[in-house]
């Protein structure tokens, strides 16, 4: 509750400083517009822009949940077999330092212009931190923890799902907030290569136009959709790794 | 070399041959995925273009860093400092970041034109967060009790800053930095295909419109190499300094 009024306080800060400064210094709605004209751009087309929130939403969330996925389990993989983590693990190194937009337009091609190929993109960039930071959890499970289990009998999936992952969670969480704000970054660059709606297209739309009341309005609805879906990751942190090893 | 490191070879050499036979043994069109040797060729065939370009965006990258770099921490030591700056200025901080750094891009493009400044205003934007962040979580971590222990000897501000807080927060600020170099060429390079005068960003874009999927993938590896040894270069420098670690 106390971090809800902080945010709040935070964001009326913000807002004063905005408008504060845009009154008293008079500064060109080409560089800040006010608040409200920002606020009226989306009064005059709410159905654009909830359209647009909502693909760039379902992209989001696609690609983060593959990306979850497939990292969880690539760094079990990878926990099981060190010879493999060794063979591959460079190469994902190496596959991560690939600019997302020039990769962007190769998938494009590869899965068409398609809601799947802007999920894929988010996925791309999420599913490494993700991988990473659960082999890092795995790895670093007390050894005698793991015996003292094996010596009652468990069998290896047992030990994983009942002592391992759990114990890793706290690692694989902190990738995942951080998976959570990568895959909105994928999810608009994505629709830079040409779509026809979403929140990158809007902001493409609003520089070619020139626009920065629009660009702003669509500034604005990429900073909700990323703060609410941070906050949504960070709140089911909390219920699912209740014994918290930071907050 | 250690066996993890003979291993990482052996493994990287099996993907690129198995990358290099599936597109020769399938005849993969080069829109899908051209053959590693087609890839190398064609950046030898083009490195009078490639390597201006490349050199472009690495310093474009090298400037927002650094200047990213400067202001990150010059912030998270003003808050150290005087604390009751924290207050009102984090939050406004903290709004500006809740924004995905990619979004800001058309308006960076708007404001500073498509030159050169507009890169450097936006590397610097990811990369001064980044490290503004992990910094403010360095100076952060010190334990209360030392503080005061030098405070009960008489030590200002300044000296707890210099001989404490600093030294205790060096980790957290270098691990930011060995984070961002990777996130300012891809940073300097996203913002190049929106608009630029040249860079490898503007090459690709280029190739793409041009359907030139080979100097796509020949751009990719130039910016890669680049990225790669940027980032051995500031993990190196990392070990150097931090040398406690």
């Amino acid at each position: 509750m106390k971090a809800v009024l902080r945010l709040v306080l935070g964001l009326l800060i913000a807002a004063a400083v905005w408008q504060g400064a845009v009154l008293a210094f008079g500064i060109r709605p080409h560089i800040l517009p006010r608040l409200e004209m920002i606020w009226g751009a989306v009064l005059q087309a709410p159905h654009a822009y909830w359209q647009g929130f909502l693909r760039t939403l379902i992209e989001t969330l696609i690609g983060f949940a593959m990306g979850a996925f497939i990292g969880v389990l690539n760094g079990v993989v990878f926990f099981r077999l060190p010879a493999l983590r060794d063979m591959l693990l460079p190469i994902f190194v190496v596959s991560q330092t690939i600019p997302v937009i020039a990769f962007g337009a190769l998938v494009v091609l590869w899965f068409g212009n398609t809601l799947m190929a802007k999920a894929i993109i988010a996925f791309y960039l999420t599913f490494f931190p993700v991988t990473v930071n659960t082999l890092l959890g795995l790895n670093s499970v007390d050894p005698r923890q793991v015996d003292l289990l094996r010596s009652f009998g468990a069998k290896g999936p047992q030990i994983l799902f009942r002592l391992q992952l759990p114990m890793a969670l706290p690692q694989i969480f902190v990738a995942l907030r951080l998976a959570a704000s990568l895959s909105l970054v994928g999810a608009i660059v994505g629709e830079w290569f040409g779509d026809t709606t979403g929140l990158g297209v809007m902001l493409l739309q609003a520089m070619y136009n020139e626009n920065v009341v629009a660009l702003w309005a669509a500034i604005f609805c990429c900073a909700i959709l990323g703060t609410g879906f941070y906050a949504l990751v960070a709140w089911v942190e909390r219920r699912l790794v209740f014994w918290g090893a930071e907050q | 070399m250690s066996r993890s490191t003979w291993r990482g070879i052996i493994g990287t050499l099996l993907v690129l041959a198995a990358w290099e036979g599936a597109a020769r043994g399938f005849q993969l069109p080069a829109y899908t995925l051209p053959a590693v040797s087609d890839i190398l060729a064609a950046a030898w065939r083009t490195r009078a273009a490639l390597i201006p370009a490349g050199w472009l965006t690495m310093l474009e990258a090298l400037s927002g860093y650094a200047v990213g770099s400067l202001l990150g921490i010059g912030f998270a030591v003003l808050m150290a400092v005087v604390t009751p700056l924290r207050g009102p200025l984090l939050p406004v901080l903290m709004a500006i970041n809740s924004v995905p750094v990619a979004a800001y891009s058309p308006l960076v493009l708007l404001w500073f034109g498509i030159g050169v400044a507009s890169k450097v205003v936006m590397v610097a934007l990811a990369v001064g967060f980044t490290v503004f962040l992990s910094a403010l979580a360095g100076f952060d971590r010190v334990d209360r009790r030392s503080v005061d222990l030098m405070r009960s000897f008489g030590a200002g501000r300044a000296a707890i800053l210099w001989r404490l807080r600093l030294p205790a927060a060096l980790p957290l600020i270098a691990t930011g930095m060995r984070v961002s170099t990777v996130r300012s060429l891809i940073v300097a390079i996203v913002t190049e295909m929106l608009g630029a005068y040249g860079g490898l960003g503007w090459i690709i874009y280029q190739a793409v419109v041009q359907i030139d999927f080979v100097q796509v993938w020949s751009a990719i590896l130039v910016a890669s190499c680049i990225s790669l040894a940027f980032f051995g270069l500031v993990g190196a420098i990392e070990r150097r300094v931090i040398f406690w670690r």
